[in-house]
């Protein structure tokens, strides 16, 4: 009996095939959209994440204790003593890829026309933390660490004053004492993470150097650490820690970013619901509009003996077949676009230069098979929900009334 | 054996302040094999009483047996369980499902009744046969003419042997050869089987078919 309900409601669509294929092209472009919408969030979350991890937090830090939160302190007391120690000693843990001390401060810098306030990076020329900024060097060569007076600055930065290799600038910077410490510096080369907000606050010197500068004298902000696995920071985090330390995992480090994902899901949940209601709302109007035109067709099928839970079983597959039907269809054009999206990525420009995100020009999507999965699940399940009630209706016709004008 | 019985069925419909009493105080007793026309004006009650005999609607008084079982305190499942087991309609308009060719418009009743495949198809092919459509059973009913989508409707309505076929004006919208071709295929299927055929209609050519004529006026029976 199922089998002749399905071919009855198969032959319902065909019938009506110009307003199936629009009800179909509805379901397909609408659950499309929400897979876009879905894949663009999840590439631009996930890679404003890796940005901050690999340019800004690294997997794990630890810092002293008594560091601010959220300030940039250079007083003695804020920082790590015995930082090279603290950092061969966490170079030598097997889930530790790099670690490295590094110094921040804030600085200005000063050219004939132009004043920029930024953060300054104290690094360890050498360690492959930093292989993120060398693979980003557009013109000049990488710091070293005997350089004296060599600092590197970003793109966009240096775009901004007017700059380029070899040309000298004033960067004036915190010290420990207090008062700030100015000195000229020479451009040794000039990088471009993409990241425009990045590159624009950003400068590097080499770690000894920006220790002499600040008076900090072998001190250390923070011993920045890249893992094999990023699962491991919290096994990392829970080894180092010990009495006046501070041990931070990227997720401690990117509290805010994470905060923000968060927000944002609730409200791209509501913009997902409000597409995924406007699909179903499209099905159960063609599903109402088909039940009108058979009320004549109900009362037949009713006076032959069919139950009210058969009829509305025949108007729920027209449902499925329609949703399914949609869905498969919308799952591909979604995800084609999608992969696409995560190749050729969508340029933004600016938008990332004013925001401290990680965003970069480009944003590139990606593809998630579980949400995939879950918003086409969704997807699905409303438009059955929806399609109740045009079932419903369909089945509490009294035979009677349905077959009032035979 | 009575297949129906109607004891002082009442039927009144309400339109706003106005009532219109479509069955007054009916008593009719309907024997098995019995070839039986209700005649009358329009708004006699004739379709009414259809209604009531195919547990279509419920009266307002009165009780409708079918087999001798009192049809009006059953459930809507219990009385679609009634309507596949018991009775066969025909309407005046055809009433095919319009997506299902002849075939498969003849094997509904039988697939809703649980007939295996087998039994299926012999007994759908030999309804087909019977009313002189073998050869359009892969036809949907808009490549059918009138008189074959009615005699589609009359295979389909005896296809799972009912006690009992009600019939509204069947021959209401068919030319007079298709008509007398209809009633001819009932008539030959009520002397082949007990089913018995009511038929609700103005048709003097249908009334001559007829072993019984009961003609209703303002909802009551005035001559059996």
């Amino acid at each position: 009996m199922l089998s002749k309900l399905l071919t009855i409601a198969y032959r319902d669509l065909i019938r009506n095939r110009r307003r199936s294929v629009f009800t179909l092209i509805a379901v397909a472009i609408g659950l499309a959209l929400i897979i876009t919408m879905n894949g663009l969030i999840e590439g631009a979350l996930e890679g404003a994440m890796r940005n901050n991890i690999r340019l800004k937090t690294g997997h794990a830090q630890v810092r002293a204790e008594s560091y601010p939160d959220g300030k940039l302190s250079l007083k003695w007391q804020d920082l790590i003593d015995n930082a090279d120690e603290l950092s061969a000693q966490v170079n030598g843990m097997s889930e530790v890829k790099a670690a490295a001390p590094v110094l921040w401060a804030t600085g200005i810098l000063y050219t004939i026309d132009e004043t920029v306030g930024l953060q300054v990076y104290g690094i360890e020329t050498t360690s492959p933390i930093y292989d993120p900024i060398r693979e980003a060097m557009v013109t000049g060569d990488f710091i070293t660490d005997d350089d004296r007076s060599g600092i590197l600055i970003g793109k966009r930065l240096a775009e901004q004053l007017g700059v380029g290799v070899e040309q000298k600038v004033s960067l004036s910077v915190g010290t420990a004492d207090g008062p700030p410490d100015e000195g000229i510096f020479t451009i040794r080369g000039i990088f471009s993470t993409g990241n425009l907000f990045y590159d624009e606050h950003t400068i590097f010197l080499p770690l000894s150097k920006a220790q002499a500068f600040t008076h900090t004298s072998g001190r250390a902000s923070s011993i920045m650490i890249m893992l094999h696995q990023q699962d491991d920071a919290d096994k990392v985090a829970a080894t180092l820690k010990s009495p006046g330390l501070a041990t931070f995992t990227w997720e401690d480090l990117n509290q805010l970013l994470l905060t923000t994902i968060q927000q944002g899901m609730a409200f791209y949940v509501i913009m997902y619901a409000i597409v995924i209601m406007v699909v179903a709302v499209v099905i159960v109007n063609t599903l109402l509009m088909s039940v009108f035109e058979r009320v004549r067709e109900m009362g037949i099928l009713a006076a032959l003996g069919m139950k009210g839970r058969q009829i509305m079983t025949m108007v729920l597959m027209e449902s499925v077949i329609l949703g399914l039907a949609g869905v498969v269809i919308g799952i591909i054009l979604g995800s084609a676009y999608v992969v696409y999206l995560s190749k050729t990525g969508i340029y933004i420009g600016e938008v990332s230069a004013s925001v401290d995100v990680g965003y970069g020009t480009v944003m590139y999507a990606r593809w998630v098979l579980a949400n995939v999965l879950s918003l086409s699940g969704w997807t699905f399940a409303i438009i059955l929900l929806g399609s109740l009630y045009p079932a419903w209706f369909a089945a509490r016709l009294a035979p009677v009334e349905a077959l009032h004008n035979l | 054996m009575e297949v129906i019985q109607l004891e002082n069925v009442t039927k009144i419909y309400k339109l706003g302040e106005v009532e219109t009493r479509a069955l007054d105080d009916v008593t009719l007793n309907i024997k098995e094999g019995e070839f039986t026309t209700l005649v009358g004006p329009s708004g006699s009650g004739k379709t009414t009483m259809l209604q009531m005999m195919g547990c279509l609607d419920k009266p307002n008084s009165g009780v409708v047996k079918i087999n001798g079982q009192d049809v009006i305190r059953l459930n809507a499942n219990k009385r679609a369980d009634m309507r596949r087991d018991m009775i066969g309609f025909i309407f005046q308009f055809f009433a095919l499902v319009p997506v299902l060719t002849a075939y498969e418009n003849v094997e509904l009743p039988l697939l809703l009744k649980g007939v295996e495949k087998k039994e299926r198809h012999e007994r759908t092919m030999e309804m087909l046969n019977a009313v002189g459509l073998s050869d359009r059973v892969h036809h949907r009913p808009d490549q059918l003419s009138g008189g074959q989508q009615q005699r589609v409707a009359i295979a389909r309505a005896l296809a799972p042997e009912p006690s009992l076929v009600l019939a509204d004006e069947p021959t209401a919208n068919l030319d007079t050869a298709s008509g007398k071709q209809a009633m001819e295929v009932m008539q030959k299927l009520n002397e082949k089987t007990e089913t018995a055929f009511i038929f609700a209609t103005h048709d003097p050519r249908i009334v001559a078919y007829a072993k019984r004529v009961v003609k209703m006026q303002d909802g009551r029976l005035v001559n059996d």
